[in-house]
């Protein structure tokens, strides 16, 4: 099987640190960028399977990054997991905020701090093998 | 005298006493249409005044009950002999005047009554005409200047007891016109306001020149409607107080709103009170965020280690443990700043050197600086030595402060290069800071208001803690900051820290027993 590859896009270099290693761990090969402007270079070097994005970054935001993914020619598609402290955004998925620019797709998940490991490889494993066990059937 | 006693008596005298059929010969006495004579007989007798009715020879032809009481029966006498006992009529005589011109002729004269006692008067006539409309004969009344002084008394006294009650009453009032100027206010309002008589409100509560944009008083002016609202204002010493105003318009005799009352009552403690309840929740909500993130951190740190110790990696558990003890020093240093909204935090003071505290930041802030365009210098001589302070605290009101004067230059878009500036200078007693842009800058109102709680002048980016935090910090040490700024030119914060700490903040405090450097 083939090793995917995950982009983690945070300020806090202990989160990617301990995140990087942690899905290592769990047989991804990991890259990180550390704001939203590097984060799409990084996907042209990278070529991701699947995207971590931090909510809170120096300047343009993890929504504001994913706004700009999801309307992004070629990557418009790649699955995105979304980390936040916030719980208001955790609640409604952060489809309020995404509501203004009439995204269809908006994260595939949005996961609350502290990182829940078990669910986040699960959905990871789910996202970047769509035709695998445990496919999306939604 | 009661009117029962003097019934009988006005009854008989009633019909020779009736003054229209004896007024002047060949008056026909039905002119005067009295419906009921003997009423106004009473009326007329009854008045607590001299009235006598003169004709044009100033001879008296009819008197009052007083009158006849006090000058006896003189009908048909010169009123000069009567009331001045005198033989030729007076100089500025009043009835001579209102038989000339038909108009009431006040003046004040002494008389002389039937015994000789002397009575300060106030004269008023009145003239009587015919049915042709001429003027046929000359009431004059006397009013004893003692009875008017006596009204007059109660009159003042009446005011004064209204004018205490507008003075003493313990909120602020107002008169004002239409054109905003004070023209009356209390006590209590020139007391915290200063002498506000004279100037417009919008200078007196908001240190503005011009009105404000939304002004309440215009309503009441408008439609003579009630209008209640809160207004955040300040006191002639620069304090902000929050009051709950009333505004009830004052009627002209035309019913014309001419002015406005304006009533207020000081609620500053009650709106501190749930500022600090705001506060507390704001502290749960941004607590809660950071406290996530730390937990991440700490989550990962423990992965690190556990997951280094099962696989064997040495290097794995020296950097989770690394991360464990820095994500321990984030709750540490977040706890202390929670301490400062939530409560007063004691100030663990040591000896700071504020050259290599400076160096520290230096790095951070000139990035920070840089990627706003902005040259940030520091002024730090080398002798500048020590002074007594709390390194942690010190170091949160610096960063509040250049973070202020960044964002100060960022949000000024009228220059294409901003500088900071920041001097540090030894002044015996005290350890001075300047911290000077020259970005966007201040109004008065701006001014005044930077060290409040949730006052902020960012908008969205802005909370109202940093300064009202930075503030509390420098006042703690026992220092003071200023601010000068002019709109459009800039801002300079001086903060001024005493080199030696007060006494009570190495004595009194607990944590700072432990602290180094503290009793020397």
């Amino acid at each position: 099987m083939e090793i995917k590859r995950v982009l983690i896009v945070d300020d806090d270099p202990d989160i990617v640190d301990y995140l990087g290693l942690f899905l290592e761990d769990e047989g991804y090969e990991v890259s990180s960028a550390n704001r939203s402007s590097s984060a799409l270079s990084a996907l042209d070097d990278f070529e991701p399977d699947a995207v971590i994005v931090d909510v809170v970054l120096p300047g343009k935001s993890g929504l504001d990054l994913l706004v700009h993914i999801r309307q992004h020619e070629r990557w418009s598609e790649i699955p995105i997991v979304v980390l936040t402290g916030n719980d208001a955004i955790v609640q409604d998925k952060g489809k309020n905020y995404l509501a203004g620019f009439h995204l269809e797709r908006g994260a595939d998940l949005v996961l609350a701090k502290p990182v829940d490991r078990d669910a986040l490889v699960a959905v990871l494993a789910r996202l970047t093998n769509p035709h695998g066990l445990g496919a999306c059937t939604e | 005298m009661t009117l029962e006693s003097a019934a009988p008596d006005t009854g008989a005298a009633g019909l020779e006493a009736r003054p229209s059929a004896r007024i002047v010969p060949g008056v026909d006495a039905n002119s005067y249409e009295l419906t009921d004579t003997s009423m106004y007989q009473r009326y007329w007798d009854e008045m607590p005044c001299y009235l006598s009715i003169h004709d044009r020879d100033f001879r008296i032809i009819e008197g009052n009950r007083r009158f006849r009481e006090d000058f006896g029966e003189r009908i048909g006498q010169y009123c000069y002999k009567v009331y001045k006992g005198r033989d030729s009529i007076c100089d500025n005589c009043p009835v001579e005047a209102t038989f000339a011109d038909g108009k009431n002729h006040p003046s004040e004269q002494l008389l002389t009554t039937g015994s000789g006692k002397q009575v300060p008067v106030m004269v008023h006539t009145t003239p009587i005409r015919d049915a042709a409309g001429e003027v046929v004969a000359v009431m004059e009344m006397h009013t004893e200047i003692d009875e008017v002084k006596k009204l007059q008394d109660e009159l003042r006294h009446s005011r004064e007891r209204f004018a205490q009650l507008f003075e003493e009453v313990p909120c602020f009032i107002t008169v004002q016109g239409p054109d905003r100027i004070i023209q009356h206010a209390n006590r209590r309002y020139r007391e915290v306001f200063g002498s506000a008589v004279g100037f417009e409100c919008f200078r007196v509560y908001k240190h503005r020149d011009e009105q404000c944009l939304s002004c309440p008083m215009t309503d009441t002016f408008e439609t003579g409607r009630i209008n209640d609202y809160e207004a955040s204002v300040l006191s002639k010493d620069g304090e902000e107080l929050n009051l709950l105003i009333t505004i009830a318009p004052l009627r002209n005799p035309e019913g014309v709103v001419d002015a406005v009352i304006e009533m207020g009552v000081d609620i500053t403690q009650i709106r501190e009170l749930q500022d600090q309840l705001t506060s507390i929740g704001l502290l749960v909500g941004s607590i809660s965020h950071g406290i996530k993130g730390l937990l991440t951190g700490l989550d990962g740190g423990i992965y690190m280690v556990n997951s280094g110790f099962q696989r064997d990696k040495p290097e794995r558990v020296k950097k989770g443990w690394e991360m464990v003890q820095r994500n321990v020093d984030r709750v540490r240093s977040m706890v202390l700043d929670i301490l400062y909204y939530a409560k007063d935090r004691e100030l663990i003071v040591e000896p700071i050197n504020l050259g290599s505290m400076i160096g520290d930041l230096r790095d951070g802030v000139k990035k920070k600086a840089h990627e706003n365009s902005v040259d940030l210098e520091f002024h730090v001589p080398d002798q500048v030595g020590v002074f007594d302070g709390d390194p942690q605290a010190i170091r949160a009101m610096l960063i509040n402060l250049l973070e202020n004067s960044l964002d100060a230059c960022r949000m000024d878009g009228d220059k294409q290069r901003h500088r900071v500036d920041v001097r540090v200078k030894r002044s015996e007693p005290w350890m001075v800071i300047e911290v000077a842009d020259n970005g966007i800058g201040m109004d008065r109102e701006t001014r005044e208001k930077i060290f409040s709680l949730f006052f902020s002048s960012k908008g969205l980016k802005g909370t109202g803690l940093g300064l009202f935090i930075s503030n509390k910090i420098v006042d703690k040490h026992g220092g003071t900051i200023e601010v000068e700024s002019e709109p459009g030119k800039g801002t300079t914060f001086i903060v001024r820290i005493p080199l030696v700490a007060r006494p009570s903040t190495t004595v009194d405090g607990e944590l700072a027993g432990g602290a180094p450097g503290i009793g020397n």
